[in-house]
């Protein structure tokens, strides 16, 4: 605050250079300055945006500068529950193949013009559009056409039953008059001048990489916090440190080793989030061994998650592709524990022997390679341990690291691993279809179970919660007892704010999605 | 240049991955964004459109870094304070070396192993040990007593004087460079003093130091000269760990999101540094060394 108002004392002091005296302007700025005094939070990320449109997000940096900028037709209220954000209510046709949504009509964009269902029209249609190349596409996919009938209000047909349909309109809205024609595109000048409806509004990219954002003067709601300050601050290591210098006020996301670190400053305070995220060990089940099933189930019960996890930090340890606050959690199954006797019999099953301590089939030694993602925190940590484990077991394993490139490449690409150790994060939706079904997308190593991919399908079309809810906890059990991966945790995450930070509530995914209500002293 | 852009996008054709795989979360999307930005053209055709860009003074747009950002604008803003800070270290490692080098040169001296000692930290752990040792220091002796830290405080975040001074001193003698000048100064220097100009001016009686000065010039250009190549190297690492933004950190990131085009006119850039380096050592060794001129 003090670096602030010394900033406005410099410029008005440039500005009246030679023409009042400093000592006249300094008591001027004093007098004009100390009421509005502004508050400021600087936040760590560990690259800036590469881009500033919600139509071409590709990182976790970019998706939170787009929540402070930008709004969807609906959000979540702070218990996560589907609420109004542009739109004012929706009616849902009663085959769900339809719905019109009424707008707000006290929204106006950051350069002051009104927001009307033409924009909603216009994002939908060029997010849909090849031309455009959005890497959100996934999220309009379901929507068949948008039509526009009046101002406020939106026709979206559907291609498939939606009985709610605005749980998945939270994608954001951006302005059709900033555009040239029904598509869009990385290179246009929007990127960096974005416009949106949201609490701030985009001010400038400085020369360190950093971005400042102020608050929209004219946002429906009071926002407690003047200006928002994105730091570039690539080592993560030197993030908590960075705190507790008093050169940033918030941290997202505090790597476990700096915990205690924060922990006993008195400036700083932790705010645990539950993110929608879990870690696991990935099989390729197209090749051997991890073709056996036996094979997967053994390896499974040869490691000691518990003593993977502790090294790393706290979490919870999982049975299944969700997290245990998940309502698609079943409870009823249990998590692999350690059984060497069980792991034995699997193996010799299998037709391996174990000769001098090491199993071997067909004189070829049971190997293989853990490959992991370098940026995934603390995962050259859990590979070794696991390495360790296994090879105590009689079991060769060897790692590799690989950057975002060569992972795309290798394992999303051309996906040649045996076996993989990643993190999935979703949003509220929790859809694994992409993950599990034998034709998703992310469906790496392979795996395919006939009942999984017909209750995900039921899940998807479900149009009564209990059904999906249902379906989806016996993809949960069937999935573990297949072992296409073993799941392992989700770990616990904590953001870190200066205490002079006051009714903070984080998005477990978005982070910044309650901001507004956040207040600075 | 054109063999220079020749071996990049070799380089870059053999790297795994490309910007259409850091951004596409689909095959389809990957397909689109591969064929959009033409990163399945055959090697030669990319390497004409790029030279032919490049005659034009376009370097066409960055498609991960600043997506869509013309790359011209890109380097055009960060070269001058990666180019200021290679000479400057550049100036410093030399200037400050041969001053050591003129006491030191054809002697036993402990002032050499100091340098040596000095100098043998490569710059990555020298910049960053530097980097949070002087942070821990200010953040003790003032914020935690409190005393309002003095304004580079922390290191990494200001963009003060401090900051490039302490880049300057990290790229001019680390990773060797301190010491591996200063050897080279102090051999040119050994030469120099045994040679018979230098004989039959001391039999005259006459000050030594302005031959030596003037014949030392010309190894001091060539010296120069190829030492620009290696500090362009280490300014990558500096600005990457100091958190100074110039091309150096701009190519490293580059290089990690595949940002090619981008990749390829920071290093364009580069090899005209190093090519216009070489060119002014051979002018300045000509113009001093008549013998270099050929005879009439």
């Amino acid at each position: 605050m003090a670096a602030i108002f010394e900033d406005k004392m410099k410029s008005v002091q440039n500005y009246g250079n030679g023409i009042f005296s400093r000592w006249t302007l300094t008591v001027a700025a004093v007098g004009i300055a100390l009421p509005a005094i502004a508050t400021t939070l600087r936040y760590a990320e560990d690259q800036a945006p590469g881009i500033v449109n919600p139509v071409f997000t590709t990182t976790m940096t970019e998706a939170r500068v787009n929540e402070l900028l930008f709004e969807g037709l609906y959000t979540d209220n702070e218990d996560l529950m589907t609420t109004p954000d542009l739109a004012s209510s929706i009616e849902v046709a009663e085959d769900a193949m339809s719905a019109v949504v009424t707008l707000r009509r006290d929204v106006v964009w950051h350069d002051g013009t009104g927001f009307t269902a033409a924009d909603v029209v216009f994002t939908i249609n060029a997010m849909q559009n090849p031309e455009t190349l959005s890497t959100e596409v996934g999220r309009v996919e379901w929507i068949e056409e948008a039509e526009a009938l009046g101002d406020y209000s939106v026709e979206l047909t559907f291609s498939s039953p939606q009985p709610s349909p605005q749980d998945k309109l939270n994608f954001k809205i951006l302005p059709h008059s900033h555009f040239n024609g029904d598509a869009m595109s990385r290179g246009d000048s929007f990127r960096t001048n974005p416009i949106g409806t949201g609490p701030y509004r985009l001010v400038q990219f400085n020369d360190d990489n950093s971005v400042t954002f102020e608050v929209f003067d004219d946002y429906r709601e009071n926002i407690g916090i003047d200006e928002l300050i994105l730091r570039e601050v690539s080592d993560k290591s030197y993030q908590a440190r960075l705190l507790l210098y008093e050169s940033l006020e918030a941290l997202v996301r505090v790597l476990p080793s700096d915990l205690a670190l924060l922990q006993n400053s008195r400036q700083v305070e932790l705010y645990p989030y539950q993110t929608n995220s879990w870690w696991f060990l990935g099989f390729d089940e197209t090749e051997p061994p991890f073709d056996d099933i036996r094979v997967r189930q053994a390896v499974s019960q040869l490691v000691d998650v518990e003593n993977l996890l502790a090294p790393i930090g706290t979490g919870e340890i999982l049975s299944g592709p969700y997290v245990k606050s998940s309502p698609f959690y079943n409870h009823e199954v249990e998590p692999w524990t350690r059984n060497e006797r069980e792991a034995r019999v699997l193996l010799e099953d299998a037709g391996f022997t174990q000769e001098g301590g090491s199993w071997e089939r067909d004189g070829e030694p049971l190997s293989f390679t853990i490959t992991a993602h370098q940026g995934l925190e603390t995962a050259q940590m859990v590979v070794i341990n696991l390495q360790s484990q296994l090879r105590s077991k009689g079991i060769d394993v060897q790692t590799e690291f690989l950057d975002e490139a060569e992972w795309k490449v290798r394992v999303w690409r051309e996906r040649d691993f045996d076996s993989m150790l990643s993190q999935w994060s979703f949003d509220r939706n929790e859809d694994v279809y992409s993950q599990l079904h034998s034709d998703g997308e992310r469906n790496f190593g392979g795996y395919s179970n006939d009942r999984v991919d017909e209750l995900l399908d039921i899940a998807r079309n479900a149009t009564d919660p209990f059904d999906k809810r249902h379906a989806l906890r016996l993809v949960h059990e069937l999935v573990r007892a297949d072992a296409p991966m073993l799941f392992l945790w989700t770990l616990d995450s904590y953001a870190a704010l200066s205490r002079n930070t006051r009714n903070v509530l984080i998005h477990p995914f978005y982070f910044f999605t309650y901001v507004g209500n956040w207040r600075m002293r | 240049m054109a063999v220079a852009v020749l071996f990049v996008l070799l380089a870059i054709a053999l790297a795994p991955g490309s910007a259409a795989d850091i951004v596409a979360n689909s095959s389809e999307l990957r397909d689109g964004l591969t064929e959009h930005w033409g990163l399945d053209d055959p090697f030669f055709t990319r390497y004409f459109r790029f030279i032919s860009a490049l005659l034009h003074g376009d370097l066409g747009q960055s498609l991960t870094y600043r997506a869509g950002e013309p790359i011209v604008d890109l380097v055009a803003r960060s070269a001058p304070a990666t180019m200021f800070l290679v000479f400057a270290a550049l100036a410093a490692s030399i200037s400050s070396t041969f001053c050591l080098a003129w006491f030191t040169a054809g002697r036993k001296s402990l002032s050499r192993s100091i340098l040596r000692a000095l100098s043998v930290a490569p710059v990555f752990l020298a910049a960053y040990l530097a980097m949070v040792i002087a942070d821990s220091w200010a953040f003790h002796t003032t914020l935690q007593v409190g005393i309002q830290p003095p304004e580079w405080f922390p290191l990494l975040l200001n963009d003060s004087n401090v900051k490039v001074a302490l880049a300057v001193f990290v790229l001019g003698m680390g990773s060797s460079a301190g010491s591996e000048i200063h050897s080279n100064i102090e051999s040119a220097l050994v030469e120099i003093r045994r040679s018979g100009y230098i004989d039959a001016a001391r039999s005259r009686g006459a000050k030594l130091w302005p031959h030596i000065l003037r014949n030392v010039a010309a190894p001091l250009a060539a010296l120069t000269a190829a030492r620009v190549p290696y500090f362009l190297g280490g300014v990558i690492v500096v600005e990457k760990v100091l958190h100074l933004n110039g091309v150096g950190a701009m190519l490293w990131e580059a290089c990690r999101l595949r940002d090619f085009p981008l990749a390829l006119g920071i290093t364009v850039l580069s090899a005209a540094v190093v090519c216009s380096a070489r060119l002014i050592a051979d002018l300045i060794r000509v113009a001093i060394d008549p013998r270099l001129r050929g005879s009439k």
